[in-house]
């Protein structure tokens, strides 16, 4: 029998899992609510996958919790998989099956019996409705990428978990999948959980973030919380070296930027009180303004400062 | 369902094709086997008198059966270790294990699914390799009555003689029982098979050790250990082609391989249901 529909689609709570001495996840927690897309996000290697196939029932947590629908997914994965569907990169196909009976197929494995017309308007939106009676090991990296998405939507699930959906999809197939993810959204309510290393690439699709470096979690929040406390003061004067002393005794963190000019913390000074200081140092300002920092880039400071304070 | 989905899979690999190919090549060089052997041996030599002093010896049912006994200790093992290795190591090795995973099915329900498929596979490449030696002995070795003599391959310990009907008859039975006996090395693979991720090395420690058992099982030195090995009873189907079969003791060993299947299946299942796919 289901679990009652008030569950979280996903709950993990003080997360780990060890591979021997190798520590893959520590300390993870987050909850993604009913019609939500959420990112994982981290460096290769940052525990993804691996929280990924815990919520799979796949790998058994080495500490804390994590439940879908409520479930245990290791004792209950039969259960968590009538309304989630995992979709794990490389994809993994059956190569000689055909795109048709491929999608078709793997949605008996569950009981379900979707008509042709279902199976084809699955190919029709991930754009393989063409390729339906190639066998799968004529097609490219990025059109297995595209049937896993196809053979992960029949029959249509609750919460849909894609790892890395956009390796090997060229910029306009990226569009479409996340065109195609907020469609479903609309739709059906879908909820989505899906990884990437590439922030650019979910940016903008997503609600929520679990930023994870080595494992533990380096943020969590809204895309644009990232962004919070990373505006920068990029300033540059006629002599750097006088300018950074003085900045320096007035007591300004300045970080050397490549191109010779200074980076400080946005409010750390007016334009007024920076030329004033600088006068005073004995150099002049040449320039003055306030950048806001891309995602990717908030993104690497952080995991950058992470790697610094790590023991 | 997924039995269905699995033999398509099956059925579109090479494996059936392969294994089919690999028996008509066995047979193929046991035929020309046959013939040298028969030629250069039967001219009046003392030492094979016995034997072969009477030609009509020779023919397509003894040929089938010699065959098939070569085959069953030392090629279908093979293959059903090979299909063992495929089902589980090598689903866990190219990651489709993770997406059958992924769908409402338990994973008794999918090894249940996988050993069924394997069995009929295996079942029906015995099938194939009795119709094909049968085949290529009554037409290109002769027809005639079985007759076996002690001594070569220990089929018997007196002469026995069955008509052709019978040796036909017989060798009908002998589908089913072979099939039967395949399970245990089928089990073991599968057992094997659940230790690793890689089908290559599921594949190649099935066979590695099925040879040695099967070496242990044939040499004197270790009859004490007999009893405990599969490889004793694999050819327990061998006593159908006696004059009088002794079916207590075939159902006995029947019995027996069925019981070391059982066992290895549920190890294997038990290491297959507690066991992480990361």
């Amino acid at each position: 029998m289901d679990a009652p529909g008030d569950f979280a689609p996903v709950q993990v709570v003080g997360l780990g899992k060890r591979f021997g001495r190798r520590r893959a996840l520590d300390g993870v927690s987050l909850e993604v609510g009913a019609g939500e897309i959420v990112a994982l996000v981290g460096p290769n290697g940052s525990g993804k996958t691996t929280l990924m196939r815990v919520l799979a029932g796949l790998a058994r947590p080495s500490s804390g919790e994590a439940r879908v629908f409520g479930r245990e997914p290791f004792r209950e994965r039969a259960q968590v998989m009538r309304r989630a569907r995992f979709a794990f990169a490389p994809p993994a196909l059956f190569p000689g099956l055909t795109a048709r009976e491929h999608v078709a197929h793997l949605a008996a494995v569950g009981g379900a019996r979707p008509g042709r017309a279902e199976v084809d308007a699955a190919l029709e939106l991930v754009g393989l409705a063409e390729r339906a009676r190639d066998r799968v090991r004529t097609f490219s990296f990025g059109m297995r990428q595209r049937l896993a998405l196809a053979q992960s939507l029949l029959p249509r699930p609750e919460l849909l978990v894609l790892d890395e959906p956009t390796d090997g999809l060229d910029p306009l197939a990226v569009l479409e999948l996340r065109a195609i993810l907020l469609r479903l959204r609309e739709e059906h309510g879908l909820t989505v959980l899906l990884s990437s290393h590439l922030l650019l690439e979910v940016g903008e699709l997503v609600d929520r973030m679990l930023v994870l470096a080595e494992g533990r979690p380096l943020f969590w929040g809204a895309p644009a919380e990232l962004l919070e406390g990373a505006e920068r003061i990029e300033l540059t004067a006629e002599d750097t070296g006088l300018a950074r002393a003085a900045l320096a005794g007035a007591g300004v963190e300045v970080e050397e930027r490549e191109d010779g000019g200074l980076s400080l913390p946005a409010q750390a000074l007016t334009l007024t009180d920076a030329a004033t200081l600088l006068e005073r140092g004995g150099t002049r300002l040449a320039s003055f303004h306030a950048r806001r920092p891309s995602l990717e880039q908030a993104l690497l400071a952080r995991l950058r400062a992470a790697r610094e304070e790590r023991p | 369902m997924t039995l269905r989905l699995e033999g398509l899979r099956l059925w579109r690999s090479r494996q059936p094709a392969l294994a089919l190919g690999a028996v008509a090549f066995f047979l193929a060089l046991m035929l020309l086997g046959f013939y040298t052997y028969a030629q250069s041996r039967t001219g009046g030599s003392a030492e094979f008198r016995y034997t072969y002093e009477n030609r009509s010896y020779f023919n397509g049912l003894t040929f089938a059966l010699y065959a098939f006994y070569f085959g069953f200790v030392l090629v279908l093992p093979i293959f059903a270790a090979t299909e063992g290795g495929a089902q589980l190591a090598g689903d866990t090795g190219g990651g489709t294990l993770a997406l059958l995973l992924s769908r409402p099915v338990s994973k008794a329900r999918l090894f249940a699914t996988k050993f069924a498929l394997a069995a009929g596979y295996t079942a029906a490449l015995v099938g194939a390799f009795l119709a094909l030696a049968l085949t290529v002995g009554l037409l290109l070795v002769g027809w005639g009555d079985l007759d076996l003599y002690p001594g070569v391959l220990q089929m018997t310990d007196r002469p026995q003689h069955l008509t052709q009907s019978e040796g036909l008859a017989r060798f009908a039975l002998a589908w089913p029982l072979a099939s039967v006996g395949l399970l245990a090395p089928l089990a073991f693979s599968f057992l094997v098979s659940v230790w690793t991720r890689s089908a290559v090395n599921a594949v190649g420690t099935a066979v590695a050790l099925y040879l040695v058992m099967y070496v242990v099982a044939e040499v004197h030195f270790f009859q004490d250990l007999r009893p405990l090995l599969f490889t004793s009873y694999l050819t327990f189907w061998r006593e159908l082609f006696r004059e009088e079969v002794d079916w207590p003791t075939l159902a006995r060993d029947g019995a027996k391989l069925l019981a070391f299947t059982l066992l290895f299946l549920a190890l294997a299942f038990r290491r297959f249901r507690r066991r992480e796919e990361a």
